[in-house]
């Protein structure tokens, strides 16, 4: 990168907050996916003004610009494919207004997840999203996934509490999305579409989010089934019952082996685990829901069911789902999160084709997943040093993702097409819907300079 | 495969695990400070695979991450691939210092201990008005900060030892040395030999430490292995005093700080809550605390080598405190208690000590 250009840039944030070492570039090469290339600087914003003005130079000099928050994406969403400047704005991390009254929460795009969570429990509320990622992932990169969590179901995704929106437009210009009115159906819905674009059409730089109020007890339970069309049933009949459970989740036999083998918590190795949890104000109004639950696994054959008596039991049933990503990552080298979602009553037809899946290429592919809105996360392990499993590796994730698209589903629940799905947008989205796609990133984005080659939006 | 650097030999493995999840961020003190991901475990284990690749020779462009590690280990208590980073950096810092590339203060920081007998260089022992090297039941090992630096909190201990007529003796002891193995060195022989005839020639069949590091240095190292055989045990302050009910108490909002080197590093958690309990009623948790402790920021050589980072993480620890609005600040070494001291801005009012300091003020109060 030429030197007159670095020159701008650490007149435009100060040379404190600059970087062109080799330790930052390698550094900033990879997020949580397997994509790995490194960009020529990094910049760390800390106003919005700074951001308007690093995109004018970028637009002036057509330069590739890669926002960036915590880079735990498991698609390659914060990889600089082609180089160019990350944009790191973790710096930008104030809480900007906590307002109860109005139910708001206006926050820089830096925040951490946790820190806006902690802000908000003195007053009752919360962020209903919660990632698995929640200690450290960013607001701002919740914003650009348009991320999900376990009470997805219940409580929906990050689009859902997102009012407003301070974004830098590709030429410098700051614009303002949405109202911070409970409801505003004026003009076209221009923040639902920054939410999710991963970071392909603008820089977000506040975030004006809808807060809800904590509903301070829940009752969990826990279930085992010995075949998956079993607990498939006992899912989709607790999801029109009546009862929404404010987390459903399924734990598979390849998950439960390695925790095993990992953990003293000897769990029964069946076809398939479900986590449930109620929540509400008053005991009698959880337990009324949890009872519905129950009474669905047994009527599905659950062979044993768990309830929790207690916070400490409540948390010992949670163990098991929330130790498997720890226990994943210490199988092999390598792991791929995938994140399909298919709708609710083809959850069992997926795992069982994916637990095929692993048999016919011979990879390990334990699964855990948000059973209650149907989107699961197959997890690959393998070793990127064995070209053969990496080949292998490759097909199988070619066969699962036309599998998902053959039982209506989609290529993704809450992490992104990044660079991981490109090969795979043709399967879901026709011409016509790629043709708009294109048409509106380049309306924004007509130099292609906003993390390009991300979600296949490249001719 | 085999590798150019000793660390490729013994952590590929590991270094090859690390997913690059991010979660360390949660956790490393010299990220949370400086939010440069390069600085973060992540980060340099990315840097050690590019290493690993040979895309990349260790060398001068890597000590700025590499050498600022405070190797307080809460990423490793984190990390869901089970990787310990704080141990590949040791080594790495050990390749780097082989192939000439060392951080100066690390450089002079074993100087200092090829020419003197404590990391301060200090010529001058403080005698603390006590006889030295007689038969005693226990040895009390000081170590260089509580010797040089928090010489008041040791002289507090030593009075509480006394008021409990404990059977003990100081040795003209030398510095323990187990730093420089952080470092990118390895333990002066002659030192840690030094320390190992003076306890044995005190008949001590237990050695107290004031300092948990000292403790992990003589517990794990080989060449304090002779004290193991000869069946001496080495306990930290903290675990001797945890039994003894000293009658007093304060009605001061009180928290505990965890030192990295004596909670993670060897997991003692409990004792100190233990004594801090009896005393103080009114006892707070800091937000991070046990084994998710936020480290002060003085380990590993980074209060030597980046003291503004050092300071200033130390400064992050102690808005914990002022989060929680405790009145006293009680920890369980020296060198946290120096750097925390240090950080402490003049506007909080808080005040930090050891534990034992603590409790002989308590003492000396109820007269």
């Amino acid at each position: 990168m030429d030197t007159t250009i670095k020159q701008s840039l650490k007149e435009i944030v100060g040379a404190e907050n600059f970087t062109d070492s080799l330790i930052d570039l390698i550094a900033y090469s990879k997020d949580a996916s397997e994509h790995r290339h490194r960009p020529d600087a990094a910049v760390w914003p800390v106003n919005t003004g700074q951001v308007s003005a690093i995109m004018k130079l970028a637009s002036r000099e057509k330069l590739p610009i890669v926002p960036r928050g915590a880079g735990t994406s498991l698609a390659g969403l914060a990889v600089p494919e082609q180089g160019g400047i990350i944009l790191d704005l973790g710096r930008m991390d104030k809480i900007i207004d906590i307002n109860i009254e109005d139910r708001l929460a206006v926050v820089q795009p830096g925040v951490v997840y946790a820190d806006l969570d902690r802000a908000l429990s003195p007053h009752g509320f919360f962020f209903p999203p919660d990632p698995a990622s929640g200690s450290v992932c960013t607001l701002g990169g919740n914003v650009a996934t348009n991320a999900g969590g376990i009470k997805g179901a219940k409580y929906g995704t990050t689009k859902d509490y997102v009012l407003a929106l301070e974004v830098v437009l590709p030429d410098g210009r700051i614009l303002h999305t949405g109202s911070k009115c409970m409801k505003s159906v004026s003009g076209y819905d221009l923040t639902r579409l920054f939410v999710g674009s991963e970071g392909t059409l603008g820089v977000v730089t506040e975030i004006t989010f809808k807060i809800n109020p904590k509903p301070p007890l829940v009752s969990t339970s826990m279930a085992n089934f010995e075949t998956l069309e079993d607990a498939g049933r006992a899912v989709s009949e607790i999801m029109y019952s009546g009862i929404i459970p404010s987390a459903l989740e399924v734990i598979d036999q390849q998950t439960l082996i390695a925790i095993n083998q990992n953990t003293d918590l000897n769990l029964p190795e069946v076809e398939a685990l479900l986590v449930a949890e109620t929540d509400g104000y008053t005991r009698e109004e959880t337990e009324f829901q949890m009872a519905k639950i129950v009474s669905i696994f047994k009527k599905n054959n659950a062979t044993t069911t768990r309830q929790a008596d207690s916070k400490e039991e409540a948390e010992a049933l949670w163990t098991a789902r929330k130790s498997a990503y720890g226990v994943l990552a210490r199988i092999n080298n390598n792991l791929i999160v995938e994140d399909l979602a298919v709708p609710m009553s083809k959850v069992p037809d997926m795992l069982r084709a994916i637990s095929e899946l692993s048999k016919k290429h011979n990879l390990r592919i334990p699964t855990v997943g948000h059973a209650g809105d149907g989107n699961l996360h197959p997890v690959i392990c393998f070793d990127g040093t064995n070209a053969d499993e990496v080949k292998r590796v490759e097909e199988a994730s070619a066969e699962l993702f036309e599998k998902v698209i053959e039982l209506g589903g989609t290529l993704t629940g809450e992490h992104g097409i990044g660079l991981a799905k490109v090969p795979f947008m043709g399967l879901e989205h026709d011409e016509i819907s790629m043709d708009i796609m294109r048409s509106i990133k380049r309306l924004f984005d007509p130099n292609n300079i906003l993390n390009p080659r991300k979600m296949g939006l490249e001719e | 495969m085999e590798g150019k650097y000793e660390f490729e030999k013994k952590f590929r493995d590991q270094v090859l695990r690390c997913s690059s999840c991010g979660f360390c961020r949660a956790v490393c003190p010299v990220f949370g400070l400086t939010k440069r991901p390069a600085l973060n475990a992540r980060g340099k284990m990315l840097i050690l695979k590019e290493v690993m690749d040979g895309n990349v020779d260790l060398n001068d462009e890597l000590i700025e991450t590499l050498f600022q590690c405070t190797n307080c280990t809460s990423c490793t208590a984190q990390c869901p691939s089970g990787v310990d980073p704080p141990e590949i950096i040791k080594q790495v810092r050990k390749d780097m210092v082989h192939t000439g590339s060392c951080h100066p203060a690390f450089e002079g920081m074993n100087q200092v201990l090829q020419e003197h007998t404590n990391i301060y260089a200090e010529d001058e022992p403080e005698d603390f008005e006590r006889e030295r090297n007689r038969k005693a039941e226990y040895v009390f090992f000081i170590g260089c900060v509580g010797a040089y630096r928090e010489d008041e909190a040791t002289m507090a201990t030593l009075d509480l030892l006394d008021h409990l007529d404990v059977d003990y003796t100081m040795i003209n002891e030398v510095c323990c040395s187990g730093v420089l193995e952080d470092v990118g060195f390895q333990i002066n022989q002659d030192l840690a030999q030094k320390n190992v005839d003076l306890v044995l020639s005190t008949g001590a069949k237990t050695v107290i430490t004031g300092c948990p590091y000292c403790a992990r240095t003589f517990n794990n190292k080989v060449q304090y292995q002779t004290l193991k055989d000869k069946g001496v045990e080495i306990i930290h302050i903290s675990q001797f005093l945890k039994d003894f009910d000293l009658g007093v108490k304060t009605d001061k909002v009180v928290t505990y700080h965890d030192p990295c080197d004596l909670g993670r590093h060897c997991g003692i958690y409990e004792e100190p809550r233990q004594i801090i309990r009896k005393i103080a009623p009114n006892f707070v948790e800091l937000r991070h605390n046990r084994a998710n402790a936020l480290c002060c920021g003085a380990g590993g050589g980074v209060r030597g080598a980046y003291p503004k980072n050092s300071i200033d993480m130390a400064r992050r620890r102690l808005e914990e405190v002022e989060e929680i609005g405790a009145e006293i600040v009680l920890t369980e070494c020296n060198s946290c208690v120096h750097n925390l001291k240090n950080a402490k801005l003049r506007a909080q009012k808080f005040e930090i000590f050891t534990t034992t300091q603590f409790l002989n003020q308590l003492l000396e109060e109820a007269g």
